[in-house]
């Protein structure tokens, strides 16, 4: 992975923010922002944030690099896009939630790389590669002991009735893998598009450094 | 008159919401649709798959797909899937806008001799059926109207955004509180109790990855179901409609309630209402929680 941030000196450093806004998709429409609240009041998990969006965007135009990528606002984002459609000044709040979760694990930030969503997208992300589709049942397997064997036991544990009632629904499927019939050419366009995302993060990082 | 459609189906079509396909199946004849199967489809990339290797990555996803579908030679590509239609829908709007990604995308398509121009519309089979179809002709083939059921429609929040009331997203219905739910239940002859968790999030993915943030939502929505004493609640979402099903267990553990409400798709009423098998065509023996009433309407 390309490190690509821009090296803060300071707790309040306007290069983050500018950063954001060249680099984070959508970000650039986070100058529109005028703190009026509708995203975090919107937010159904917004209580369990560290910050709701409102603040997180307020702290990124201060510059908070560190305090916005350790965050775990951007982890508990439901997708649902209530304060995205709601924002009355166009902000697309769960893009830019979106890509800055992406920037947090490229970077490499221990918050990023531990917290659940990203273990379940890696577990994902590997069917998905691999397969072409998901497979619930491994990708749930993988994801459980992606937190080490004890983990993985209690949460397997936990969802073991749910798994049962799903495999006698046939609502999960038991057996060899389902599977893409062309996967090499799906892996090759994976592969490239890859290639280019890395290529595009190191000229990003040129760009800052210049 | 039938139309012909290529269809994308998604993953969960084949595992945890087969009763949806199954029964979208079964009504898609009657209401004109031909369903045509995109060949070789992948997944979607989901809420999280942005998060493993990047935008790009996850949207070369949609990309293969579009570029299959494109080969078809229709100009739509309709899927029944909210978060197959959000990902795929929105990866082919930053096509559309954004000629350096259409390029970026095109250059790793081309590994696989592939190419995609952005031509093409995603659209939702609910906007397809209150657009090309019309609430009129879904009541014209009720044959068994499900009189007396009172129905919860719960659109959730990924079908109606952020993408219904853009031009591109069919400008079919209000993304706070949209109405088709209830005008499919109505045209079944069933009755929409009010519902003002309408559009109110289960969690989605969160819910699967950790469901404890997100009982208390569900709750909400079950709470309210109950209150309206619903016969059931009704939604277009594979994923609500699996978190609303397969964590009440857990919701009265944790709560002390007894919820034992049953979660069903829009498609399974009108299978029902249309005259069509229950079990079989409405799949309603692939519910958790078994849907009892709506079952006894259709074997009466």
């Amino acid at each position: 992975m390309t490190a690509h941030l821009p090296e803060t000196k300071r707790k309040y450093d306007l290069t983050f923010a500018r950063w954001v806004s060249r680099n984070v998709h959508g970000g650039d429409k986070l100058n529109m922002c005028m703190q009026c609240g509708v995203c975090s009041g919107s937010c159904p998990l917004g209580e369990q944030m560290d910050y709701g969006p409102r603040r997180l965007f307020m702290m990124i135009r201060a510059g908070m690099k560190d305090e916005v990528m350790k965050s775990d606002t951007i982890w508990n984002c439901v997708a649902c896009y209530r304060s995205e459609v709601r924002c009355p000044r166009g902000v697309p709040v769960t893009h830019i939630l979106d890509s800055l979760s992406v920037v947090a694990v490229r970077e490499g930030y221990a918050e990023a790389k531990n917290a659940e969503t990203t273990r379940f997208a890696k577990a994902f992300w590997w069917s998905a590669k691999k397969f072409g589709l998901t497979d619930e049942r491994l990708v749930t397997a993988l994801y459980y002991f992606s937190g080490g064997i004890g983990e993985g036991i209690r949460k397997g544990m936990a969802n073991q009735k749910i798994a049962l009632r799903m495999i006698g629904k046939k609502r999960m499927h038991v057996g060899m893998p389902r599977k893409i019939k062309r996967r090499g050419e799906l892996k090759k366009i994976l592969a490239k598009a890859v290639e280019i995302e890395n290529r595009n993060d190191a000229a990003a990082g040129e760009e800052v450094k210049s | 008159m039938s139309k012909s459609y290529t269809y994308y189906p998604g993953c969960t079509s084949r595992s945890s919401s087969m009763h949806l396909e199954k029964s979208l199946r079964a009504i898609a004849p009657k209401l004109g649709m031909e369903l045509n199967e995109i060949e070789d489809w992948n997944c979607c990339g989901t809420s999280v798959g942005h998060i493993a290797e990047g935008r790009l990555p996850n949207a070369a996803l949609s990309a293969r797909n579009l570029a299959l579908a494109k080969d078809r030679g229709e100009d739509d590509v309709v899927t029944a899937c909210a978060a197959c239609f959000i990902h795929t829908h929105d990866a082919n709007e930053q096509i559309r806008e954004d000629e350096g990604f259409k390029a970026d995308l095109n250059e790793a398509l081309a590994e696989a001799g592939q190419a995609y121009d952005g031509s093409l519309l995603v659209r939702h089979v609910c906007e397809v059926m209150v657009k090309d179809v019309g609430v009129d002709a879904i009541k014209a083939q009720v044959t068994n109207p499900l009189t007396g059921l009172k129905v919860a429609g719960w659109t959730g929040c990924q079908t109606v955004r952020p993408f219904a009331a853009t031009e591109r997203g069919g400008m079919f219905d209000d993304f706070d509180d949209p109405k088709f739910m209830r005008d499919f239940i109505e045209a079944c002859g069933a009755e929409a109790v009010e519902f003002a968790n309408n559009t109110s999030c289960c969690g989605g993915s969160v819910a699967v990855i950790s469901p404890q943030k997100s009982l208390q939502l569900m709750k909400t929505i079950l709470d309210e179901a109950k209150e309206r004493e619903a016969d059931c609640v009704a939604t277009p979402c594979p994923l609500c409609q699996q978190n609303l099903e397969m964590y009440q267990d857990l919701i009265n553990k944790e709560f002390g309630t007894d919820f034992q409400i049953p979660v069903v798709f829009y498609s399974q009423l009108m299978a029902v209402a249309f005259g069509l098998n229950p079990l079989t065509d409405a799949a309603l023996n692939q519910q958790m929680i078994p849907a009892t009433k709506l079952v006894e309407m259709g074997t009466k």
